[in-house]
């Protein structure tokens, strides 16, 4: 195969391997005389532990071993520490951190939390013996609604943590805010309800551990997004061992979204239970399982208050949040409904004064941690949804208030009153663009045919405003092979997302070597020093960049040798097309000559060994990028039912350089439908009273399917690359959660808006829709 | 434990297998065929789909004994000498999927699908993926895959 | 999920034999609820029967005004019969609109009357066009095979053998489904027949019943408008997270009424 470009959609690598059934995901991995383990869960939203009797599920045949809370306290393991950046809050109030062990100690804080662990020789037997663990349970009082958690005289989850507050967060100028209110023409006041739901990657969480006695070391697969932090989480805060002693790999990682990037309590477990039993473990969750035992997202109430002028200019923007953040502070879980939702409030907009205040909550739910956006979804949607009300309420048009408050492009760069550096982009030509894309003319054709079939039809705009996120450095090591072949390690991790593509097609494309040669690798702590896996849409700006580093490194250590060869200077040679030349001569070899030479010991310089162009490079990111861009919906609504239908979708994204166009198309078609999905039909939902989720499996919670979600038209603006990041890229993984739902939920009240009908909470089922028309006859 | 001998993917296999063994653990765990995928435990999420005489089915909602004398093609034996089925070309062609995950059942749906109804509309396409959840693609891709390798098959 | 003794009988009386000889035998049509279930841990049969290779049990005719429709018939098979598509056209649309293309191809006719799901759809079928269900003992019509949620006349050991359904003049379906199971959320068959308009309901209930006042009301005017003002009251219906009983019952009307305009298209192309 050719050189590749930057900016070539090229097919994936990895595809193949894909489409024959030759992946190797987490339950395709069988270690020699492995164990099954399966997780005892908690049936109790919140209860003290009596007593665990495991004797009858130790009688079973078959069954190696059961893991208990006292294994863990005699062994003197340590809790997984939240690593969330933000840990003050007002008044320089510290963030409350409760233990989190991976069993529960003395009590039970939500459903299925994990209490024990079962080995067996078979899984059918662990899921018998795991039936046979009998916990003697006292039932608490159960709160999963954070506002009520808040209230004085609450269930308490945690003894020394008041009123269940994890964190009073806020950001801004609270007193110019406040300010700016009081001299505004008109205040616009929504009460915005982001629904808690959950990331179902197809591929359920799972494990496999085993022990060297020889070597006193442990070897992990592990499907996860993040190897190297959760491999010092597991090592050195539970095990309490070094972490060059746990290699931790993940294979094929059947998607993640967030939701396997945190550390859970099952590796560790699984890895002790591998060291007691001198046997490999394995443990895969059910989907069921998956459903309580995998982190939440989202799960924000705010109240969003909008200052303008009489010409409708906005002038303030207050957010105040209540973020479930479940049980315990998780990964970074504290960290969404805080700092994670408060960078981009405004959106695209330009406001004198904002102030966002937030808490973050325990209730006796799952934990939340990241899901796609982390954040900047549910900020996106409070903006856009107040933004709308202010249209209606105040007679504006919706698309002519958005576009006097955009961001004019000579305002560029500036920093927002949050904060956010936001360096350069073109948001009013971004919103133009997506208006012409979606064909505003056509549009009362369209509502009188859907008049004709009694259906209501509505559309909305919603640009948005973004930034990225997750570990800030990032390795790439190159090592070149006699044979031929390239060998990219890259710490950051694919779940999906094609780096097995994208990056070797950076490294060929800047070394003008064919996209063939390069073998990648990833997710893999023996094979990058330093990784920071997958999150906060990362890979490219981060990992792109040390990928491109690593290229210029190699290519001035060609210089070094081609010059050598040239009998010349470094300075003088040149590196154009794949070839290093010097000019005004007719010396001129290409990178594959270079290569080939750096493995000849008689072409080499003092001091460069054979296979001296190899580096290994570690690039940090300076500032945040600021994706941004603009989605539109129009929407069919069935009065008689409720029953919704996207009928058009459109969206213009500024990602800066688009290094493989058929891959940001991927990232921005998933998160478009994660958003409708979020927008129409999930949700987390929870029993009041007993703490039960009663959306706990396919059948109950629904996931949208192909014909849920629309064809969408996507285009790219490409004049505003940044100068953040040496590739010019703005993350382009979790932007499409950003637009739908604001651009969905504000299209289905548009078509509804001869009700009157200012709100429904997301998701927009079919009864909500019904009851709100319902109501207003 | 009951034998078992079935065709899959054009190799007569024999095993003995429980009662309650399903077809997807048969094809797994004593075949090590594991592009059969498991993705979730309510007959959902469609990653399991193979064919079982021509026609798609959920192997995890299938005991293996059902299987008994049939003929079983898995994702595995859908490629030919080398050469990859249309609809796995269309799938690389036009980024049809992401993780990977969903890709198993979903080409085994998509090939069944397009058998069924060689000259599907985007509508029916779509629909006919009712049994089959992607979280990666937003099936936008699948289903421009499908339409794609329908075109290659009806020649 | 619990071990089991399989059993593949090849014939009708082989299959009610290991039955019977089981300390509790269950016999398995598709297995598209019963190996979930299963898999739940919620049934532990000591033996499964499967029914799959009993040919006595399959196939289709049409004779007489009556489609007849063997037990183990999947809906697949249903759904593409040109006889059944020609003499009850919604019938064949019906048997396709179940499950997804997966589970049509494992599930029968049937399994489904014999697990009667609250929100399955044949129970509408057979309910609204009067069918009766042939087993190995004897005829029940559809006004008594279906008693409850999840249970039938069927006798311990008693099989479904077939299906009869009279050929209406005129019948129609609507089914509002479940967006996460895509189950009946409320499914409402129509049908005009030679003993009258009969509506039956499903998913809405614990088990799937017939509206009267509607039969009435369709009998002097086969049109939509006949039901326009109609409510059902939501006290007997199932309340969940997918949807309130006031919902379900509005629907219900809702559906009536395009099941009928169903019924009206379906006529008027034949």
């Amino acid at each position: 195969m050719s050189v590749p470009e930057i900016g070539q959609s090229l097919p994936r690598t990895e595809d193949e391997r894909f489409l024959t059934g030759q992946g190797n995901y987490i339950d395709d991995i069988n270690l020699d005389g492995q164990a099954h383990a399966v997780v005892v869960r908690s049936t109790h939203a919140h209860a003290r532990i009596n007593a665990i009797d495991v004797a009858q599920a130790l009688a079973l045949d078959g069954v190696l071993l059961v893991v208990t809370p006292d294994d863990w306290k005699k062994e003197g393991f340590g809790p997984m520490p939240t690593k969330t950046a933000i840990r003050k809050g007002k008044n320089d109030m510290d963030l409350a951190e409760p233990p989190r062990h991976c069993l529960a100690m003395d009590k039970v804080r939500y459903v299925g939390e994990p209490v024990a662990l079962v080995v067996a020789e078979t899984a059918a037997i662990a899921i018998e013996a795991a039936e046979l663990v009998d916990i003697d349970y006292v039932s608490l009082d159960v709160v999963v609604d954070p506002k009520k958690a808040l209230i004085d005289g609450a269930p308490q989850l945690w003894d020394d943590i008041a009123n269940n507050l994890c964190l009073d967060f806020e950001l801004g100028d609270a007193a110019a805010t406040q300010a700016a209110f009081d001299k505004a023409d008109h205040v616009v006041t929504l009460e915005v309800f982001n629904n808690r739901v959950t990331a179902v990657p197809i591929e359920p969480r799972g494990a496999v551990a085993s022990y060297s006695p020889e070597t006193d070391s442990y070897l992990l697969y592990n499907a996860t997004q993040n190897v190297h932090a959760n491999r010092d989480t597991f090592a050195e805060s539970v095990l309490g061992i070094e972490k060059e002693k746990l290699h931790h790999i993940a294979p094929d990682v059947g998607g993640g979204f967030g939701v396997k990037n945190g550390a859970y309590p099952e590796p560790p477990l699984i890895l002790y239970a591998s060291k007691r039993l001198g046997r490999a473990v394995k443990w895969i969750n059910t989907r069921s399982e998956s459903f309580v035992g995998d982190t939440h997202g989202r799960g924000q109430d705010s109240t969003v208050e909008l200052a303008l002028n009489k010409d409708g200019k906005f002038i303030a923007l207050r957010t105040t949040t209540i973020g479930a953040i479940g049980a315990f502070c998780w990964t970074v879980g504290p960290f969404t409904p805080t700092g994670g939702s408060a960078r981009t409030q405004g959106g695209p907009y330009g406001f004198e004064a904002m102030y966002y205040q937030a808490k973050a909550v325990f209730t006796n739910t799952h934990p939340m941690d990241p899901y796609r956006g982390a954040g900047r979804p549910e900020g996106s949607f409070q903006i856009e949804r107040v933004v709308e009300k202010a249209a209606r309420e105040l007679g504006f048009d919706p698309v002519e208030l958005r576009r006097l408050n955009l961001i004019p492009r000579d305002a560029l760069p500036l920093k927002t009153p949050m904060g956010l550096d936001v360096d350069c982009g073109d948001f009013p030509e971004v919103f133009e663009r997506t208006l012409k894309l979606s064909d505003r003319a056509g549009f009362d054709a369209r509502l009188a045919a859907s008049r004709e079939k009694r259906l209501r039809r509505g559309f909305a705009i919603a640009p948005y405003l973004e930034c990225t996120g997750g570990g800030p450095k990032e390795f790439a090591g190159v090592t070149f092979v006699e044979n031929g072949t390239v060998d990219l390690a890259v710490g950051s991790q694919s779940t999906g997302m094609g780096h097995e593509t994208a990056m070797p097609q950076i490294l060929a494309a800047n070394l003008g070597l064919p996209f063939d040669d390069i073998r990648y690798h990833q997710a893999d702590t023996d094979k990058t020093p330093i990784g920071g896996g997958h999150g906060g849409s990362r890979n490219l700006e981060v990992g792109g960049s040390a990928v491109l580093q690593a290229a210029g490194e190699v290519i001035e250590k060609g210089k070094v040798l081609a010059a050598h060869i040239f009998e010349t200077t470094p300075e003088k040679i040149t590196f154009e097309d794949g070839a290093f030349a010097e000019p005004g001569t007719n010396h001129s070899m290409t990178m594959r000559e270079i290569i080939d030479a750096s493995f000849d010991p008689l072409t080499l310089p003092d001091g460069m060994e054979p296979g001296g162009l190899n580096v290994g490079s570690t690039f940090e990111r300076g500032i945040i990028s600021v994706p941004n861009g603009c989605h539109a919906a129009e929407v069919e609504v069935d009065p008689e039912t409720g029953k919704i239908n996207i009928d058009g979708y459109w969206v213009v994204d500024d990602f800066g350089t688009i290094i493989n166009p058929m891959l940001a198309d991927g990232q921005v078609m998933g998160g478009v439908a994660q958003g409708i999905g979020q927008a129409l039909m999930e949700e987390a939902y929870y029993e009041e009273d007993t703490g039960q989720l009663v959306t706990g499996s396919l059948i109950d919670y629904a996931l949208p399917r192909a014909d849920d979600i629309p064809n969408m038209v996507l285009a790219f603006y490409e004049d505003a690359p940044t100068a953040k990041n040496p590739l010019g890229v703005k993350g382009a993984g979790e932007a499409g959660c950003c637009g739908a739902p604001p651009a969905v939920v504000n299209a289905v009240l548009d078509a509804l808006k001869d009700y009157g009908i200012e709100n429904i909470s997301m998701p927009l089922t079919p009864e909500k829709v019904w009851r709100a028309i319902h109501a207003k006859g | 434990m009951p034998e078992l001998t079935m065709t899959v993917n054009g190799k007569q296999v024999t095993g003995s297998v429980e009662g309650r063994t399903l077809l997807v653990q048969f094809l797994r765990d004593s075949l090590a065929l594991t592009g059969t995928h498991v993705g979730c435990d309510t007959s959902q999420c469609g990653a399991c789909v193979v064919h079982v005489d021509g026609k798609p089915v959920k192997s995890c909602t299938m005991l293996a004994l059902q299987a008994d004398g049939r003929d079983v093609l898995t994702i595995e034996g859908l490629a030919k000498g080398g050469e990859l089925h249309p609809m796995q070309e269309a799938f690389r062609e036009n980024h049809g999927l992401q993780c990977g995950f969903c890709t198993p059942g979903m080409v085994m749906a998509s090939v069944a699908l397009v058998q069924e109804n060689p000259d599907p509309s985007e509508e029916e396409v779509r629909h006919g993926l009712e049994g089959n959840l992607c979280r990666c693609t937003g099936y936008q891709n699948i289903v421009k895959s499908i339409l794609s390798a329908a075109k290659v098959m009806r020649g | 999920m619990y071990d089991f003794k399989f059993h593949n009988p090849d014939s009708l009386a082989a299959a009610l034999e290991s039955c019977s000889q089981a300390e509790d035998g269950q016999f398995m049509a598709g297995g598209q609820t019963m190996i979930p279930v299963m898999k739940q841990r919620l049934s532990m049969p000591s033996d499964v029967i499967d029914l799959g290779s009993v040919e006595d049990l399959k196939g289709i005719s049409v004779a007489d005004g009556v489609v007849s429709i063997g037990a183990m018939t999947t809906h697949a098979l249903v759904a593409a019969d040109g006889d059944v598509q020609r003499a009850i056209p919604v019938l064949a649309a019906l048997a396709g609109g179940i499950g997804d293309p997966h589970v049509r191809n494992r599930g029968t006719l049937g399994g489904s009357i014999a697990n009667n799901d609250p929100a399955a759809d044949y129970p509408a079928a057979l309910l609204a066009l009067g069918a009766n269900v042939h087993t190995d003992r004897r005829q029940i019509a559809a006004d008594d095979f279906f008693t409850g949620m999840f249970e039938t006349a069927l006798e311990e050991g008693e099989l479904a053998i077939r299906v009869d359904f009279p050929v209406p003049k005129a019948a129609g379906y609507a089914k509002f489904g479940n967006p996460a199971s895509r189950y009946a959320m409320v499914g409402v068959f129509v049908s005009q027949g030679s003993d009258g308009v009969r509506v039956a309901v499903t998913g809405a209930a614990p088990c799937v019943f017939r509206i009267s006042e509607m039969e009435k009301a369709l009998s002097n005017n086969f049109s939509p408008a006949a039901i326009k003002d109609m409510t059902v009251p939501a006290a007997d219906l199932n309340n969940d997270i997918h949807a309130s009983a006031e919902y379900r019952a509005h629907l219900i009307g809702v559906m009536a009424a395009r099941a009928v305009g169903d019924a009206i298209l379906r006529e008027g192309a034949a």
